[in-house]
């Protein structure tokens, strides 16, 4: 686990920084992912609804088109595709209880699992590791961004 | 490239500014699901094209102003349209509008209308 300019960014995950969202591998090519605290305080850490798009799912979606969307007071916005892959299956739990990605964006809070169809060639862009991580902190420090 | 096309038709304007905020969020939610979206302003709708007047109409009280919802639909990338006749209408001339305001005639609404999946009127 690490802390990254007030925010929890644990080093065994992947992350796609354009738009703050995470990668879990959980074997084969499925990757489970979701919001980083950053992406939480950017769409202003309290979400009305967050909505995975039913006609995603099955489908091959590629990188940075959007998987789900976030609703909030103050921002409205989507959730890309930080690989390209087939959207598996979308969080359940968030229908009832969007916040979650917020309160436990790394555990209940997750948004939804694909299967990358294009690992090798896009997994170089993503950032893991401490090395990973000192790069994310300096393009969050470059643009002013904490979660303190 | 955008999967399918949108037109809101947006004829609410600055005397019923509770119906001024919902349009453009529907819009701004649907570029995030990838739609092309355009907003064809007409009737009463069109005076929010005007100048600085969206910034004075706030559908909430203490709440953002309907040019703030505007600007978010603008920066996701929504096309706004204003109907030719309704300038007219407000005597309005086109560059009353803000820049990102095309004038289009009724004709173009129902071409943009048959080319859309879904149509919306607020």
């Amino acid at each position: 686990m690490a802390i990254i300019r007030g925010c929890n960014l644990p080093e065994d995950l992947y992350y796609y920084p354009e738009k703050h969202l995470w990668l879990k591998p959980l074997g084969g090519n499925l990757f489970r992912v979701g919001l980083t605290p950053i992406a939480g305080k950017l769409a202003g850490g309290k979400l009305n609804a967050v909505t995975v798009r039913a006609k995603n799912i099955g489908a091959e979606v590629q990188q940075g088109k959007s998987v789900a969307t976030l609703e909030s007071s103050k921002y409205v916005g989507p959730v890309p595709a930080p690989i390209t892959g087939i959207v598996k299956r979308g969080n359940d739990r968030l229908a009832s209880d969007p916040d979650l990605v917020i309160t436990d964006p790394y555990g209940e809070g997750w948004v939804v699992e694909m299967e990358a169809t294009k690992w090798d060639e896009e997994k170089a862009a993503l950032l893991t590791g401490a090395e990973g991580l000192a790069e994310y902190e300096k393009k969050l420090e470059a643009a002013g961004i904490s979660c303190a | 490239m955008a999967d399918d096309k949108i037109l809101i038709i947006m004829t609410s304007g600055p005397d019923t500014p509770r119906r001024c905020a919902t349009p453009f969020f529907f819009a701004t939610l649907a570029t995030a699901m990838d739609y092309e979206v355009t907003m064809f302003f007409t009737i009463d709708g069109t005076l929010l094209l005007k100048k600085g007047l969206a910034d004075t109409v706030y559908p909430k009280a203490g709440g953002k102003s309907a040019g703030e919802f505007m600007r978010e639909a603008i920066e996701a990338g929504v096309k706004m349209t204003a109907c030719s006749a309704s300038l007219e209408l407000h005597d309005l001339k086109p560059e009353d509008l803000i820049p990102e305001a095309k004038i289009v005639g009724g004709a173009s609404m129902w071409q943009m209308a048959e080319e859309s999946k879904t149509v919306l009127t607020f």
